[in-house]
């Protein structure tokens, strides 16, 4: 079965990498930084399972199973950091929280 | 033998560490029952171990050793006490001195805020005495000179909140510390050249050793028994030692510490036998002692510190008896002067006892006519003190004078400072004697005096006073030179007189003449001058005032070391330690602050810097891996 070539697949990876890191750059609501760090995450899933099928190698695939779960995980704890942030009534922008400046 | 030797030595520590367990449980005068109850234990542990020597057919001494408390090598030092004649004899009269002043001091401290911590260390000090002289080898000796040194500091600073009890605590300690300290670098010349610290192995290799070894060995040794026993040149802390409670001077100048000295002589005497030249330094600087003490007491205002001095003087004739190699002689005093000097210390503290805490004998003056009985037991003790027979003074000083007098030229030079010094002796007791005690009460006495139920004092304090009295008059009847004399045979063992030091009847006849009458000149002197007011006492203020500053020993110790030191550390202080040390580390600290803060610039808070960094690190490691690859 032949689709498209690879440099496709990793075009599109890459242009959702490149989303997502310019919406955690620029945005400053805190779920749609999670969002764009979901994006992110997605485009190097894409990547990922995309080397595997150019390579005939499973390997890739589990590692795109592993970034998944990381991702989930990682999704629990920022969302329970917004919940905890509402919670407090503080705004929810991250250039407002920034106690930890030095 | 061996049950009697334990028994004496941790029968105080036990004492002292029941006392400090129970602590608030028991009251007060509890604990002054456990630590007399302990010493007196101790005693008892005294007359077992000497009957016990007595019987058996070893004179020379048994040395029990309990396990090996240290070992490096060959070197070995056990736990050890020894049994011998001279140390069931100084058992016998520490333990038992010292238990008749621990009973004294139940009725002295009584309502004291801490008595319990004066019992505990008082426990705690007739163990280091005897501790020193049972140890077994020079180690345990050194063990028991040490923490007498420490239990001393503890009771002269016992009223810790009077800075002169402290600054006097001090000085003790640190005097003594210097002869520790050169006892301490004797031993480890032994330990270099006989690789041991027991009696015995040490004696026999002073034989071996050249005589600047065995010289300076025994001027080590020498610095220590100087500065424990007070004895010209570290002897000025034992009058300021008179801030402790009175028993407390008492048991340091009658039972324990200030003989120690003497004892240690006595007991390394095969080592000064072989630095004779030691020896005779020791006997001269007792000479010089007894005269200098002497003649300091004459201006002593102070009563307790008028005793202290005589102290100095008397201890000065038993390094003479020592030095010159009449040990027994020395020791006999030693006994003698145990027996007295503790009764005018306890009378003393009676006295001072009843009227409100005065020490000072102008104020304190004609106060025997409110309390005859101390004045009887201080009369007793005075003419024991100048050596009047049948006293016992006159028993065991006179020898001494006479065993120096058959000793070379020296020792008739040194013979001569005695017989001076007898006649001092004379002088500045009955001066105090007849000052204190005699004539009309003073206003001062006659409004504070303040009587104990209608006596004297509680009986606490009137039957050691009492015992001492008795002790004090016929204690020298033990022995009397040309006629029987079984403290020396006693002794002989080991502590054997030199040929050198036995003088001839004649000699003692003449030294006794001699004594006795300087020392009766000198209580008429002080009869005519302080007693019947027939005189005026004579004015040399210059000689008055040398006295009065103590030859100013004290001013010349200030100027030599104190000073010197103060001006090094100032100087210190100021160019080193404040621009150098500290200024290190607050530069360190500053340092260290200014990299953090700019090093904080980093942290913004803001996310997206965070991620840039995190961005720029990684095309970093990728430029960085493409390039290596």
């Amino acid at each position: 079965m032949q689709g498209p070539g690879i440099a496709w697949y990793l075009g599109i990876a890459a242009f959702l990498f490149g989303t997502g890191a310019l919406g955690v750059l620029i945005r400053r609501n805190p779920i749609i930084v999670l969002l764009s760090l979901e994006i992110m995450l997605n485009g190097g899933n894409l990547a990922l399972i995309a080397f595997a099928r150019h390579a005939h190698n499973g390997a890739g695939q589990i590692f795109a199973l592993t970034v998944m779960a990381v991702a989930a995980s990682e999704v629990c704890v920022g969302l329970g950091l917004v919940v905890a942030i509402n919670r407090k009534r503080l705004a929810l922008d991250v250039d407002k929280l920034s106690e930890l400046r030095g | 033998m061996r049950g009697g030797a334990w028994l004496c030595l941790f029968a105080p520590l036990a004492g002292t560490v029941l006392i400090l367990l129970a602590g608030t449980r028991i009251p007060r005068r509890v604990a002054g029952w456990v630590s007399t109850a302990s010493v007196f234990v101790a005693f008892g542990g005294a007359i077992w171990a000497f009957f016990a020597l007595r019987a058996s057919s070893n004179r020379a001494g048994i040395t029990y050793t309990a396990w090996t408390w240290l070992q490096s090598g060959q070197f070995k030092v056990g736990l050890s006490v020894l049994v011998d004649p001279l140390s069931t004899f100084m058992m016998l009269i520490v333990a038992g001195v010292g238990g008749l002043i621990v009973l004294y001091s139940i009725g002295y401290m009584d309502g004291d805020d801490e008595e319990r911590r004066y019992f505990a260390y008082i426990s705690l000090f007739v163990f280091s005495m005897l501790l020193l002289v049972e140890g077994g080898n020079l180690l345990m000796l050194l063990a028991g000179w040490g923490l007498v040194g420490l239990s001393s500091y503890l009771l002269i600073g016992y009223w810790h909140d009077r800075p002169s009890a402290v600054a006097a605590a001090k000085k003790a300690f640190i005097m003594n510390a210097v002869g520790d300290a050169t006892m301490a670098l004797a031993f480890f010349v032994l330990i270099a050249h006989s690789n041991s610290l027991e009696f015995a192995a040490s004696f026999h290799t002073a034989d071996t050793l050249s005589s600047t070894t065995v010289n300076l060995v025994a001027l080590g040794l020498l610095g220590g028994a100087v500065a424990k026993s007070a004895q010209i040149p570290l002897h000025t802390w034992l009058p300021d030692a008179m801030e402790g409670p009175t028993p407390v001077s008492a048991l340091i100048h009658a039972a324990t510490m200030v003989t120690a000295g003497v004892y240690l002589i006595a007991r390394t005497h095969p080592i000064f036998e072989q630095a004779r030249t030691v020896e005779l330094v020791a006997a001269g600087l007792g000479a010089l002692t007894l005269l200098v003490a002497g003649l300091i007491a004459l201006v002593q205002t102070d009563i307790k510190k008028v005793i202290a001095y005589s102290t100095m003087s008397q201890i000065g004739y038993m390094f003479l008896g020592a030095g010159v190699g009449a040990y027994a002689n020395g020791l006999f005093h030693l006994m003698t002067h145990a027996f007295f000097k503790a009764l005018l210390f306890l009378a003393a503290g009676i006295v001072i006892h009843a009227v409100a805490n005065e020490q000072d004998i102008r104020k304190l003056r004609g106060v025997g006519a409110l309390m005859p009985w101390t004045k009887w037991a201080f009369l007793a003790g005075a003419l024991a003190l100048v050596g009047v027979p049948p006293f016992s003074g006159f028993f065991s000083k006179d020898p001494i004078i006479a065993a120096a007098l058959h000793d070379h030229w020296y020792g008739v030079v040194m013979a001569v400072a005695a017989l001076v010094g007898a006649f001092l002796t004379g002088l500045y007791t009955f001066r105090l004697y007849f000052i204190v005690f005699r004539g009309e009460p003073s206003a001062f006495a006659r409004e504070h005096y303040h009587a104990h139920h209608g006596k004297e004092g509680p009986w606490t304090m009137l039957v050691p006073v009492g015992v001492l009295t008795v002790l004090a008059v016929v204690g020298g009847w033990l022995q009397f030179s040309p006629v029987w004399h079984p403290l020396t045979t006693w002794l002989d063992p080991v502590a054997r007189t030199l040929a050198v030091a036995e003088p001839t009847n004649t000699q003692e006849a003449i030294a006794s003449i001699l004594a006795v009458g300087l020392g009766l000149a000198g209580i008429g002197v002080a009869w005519v001058l302080y007693g019947s007011g027939e005189r005026a006492v004579p004015r040399v203020p210059a000689l008055q005032r040398v006295l009065e500053h103590k030859f100013y020993f004290d001013e010349a110790y200030d100027a030599l070391f104190y000073r010197p030191a103060v001006v090094l550390a100032t100087w210190l202080r100021r160019d080193f330690e404040e621009p150098v040390v500290l200024a290190t580390g607050t530069d360190l600290g500053e340092g260290a602050l200014d990299i953090g803060e700019g090093a904080s610039r980093i942290q913004t808070g803001l996310l997206r810097t965070y991620v840039l960094f995190v961005g720029t690190g990684l095309a970093i490691v990728g430029v960085i891996f493409l390039a290596v690859r």
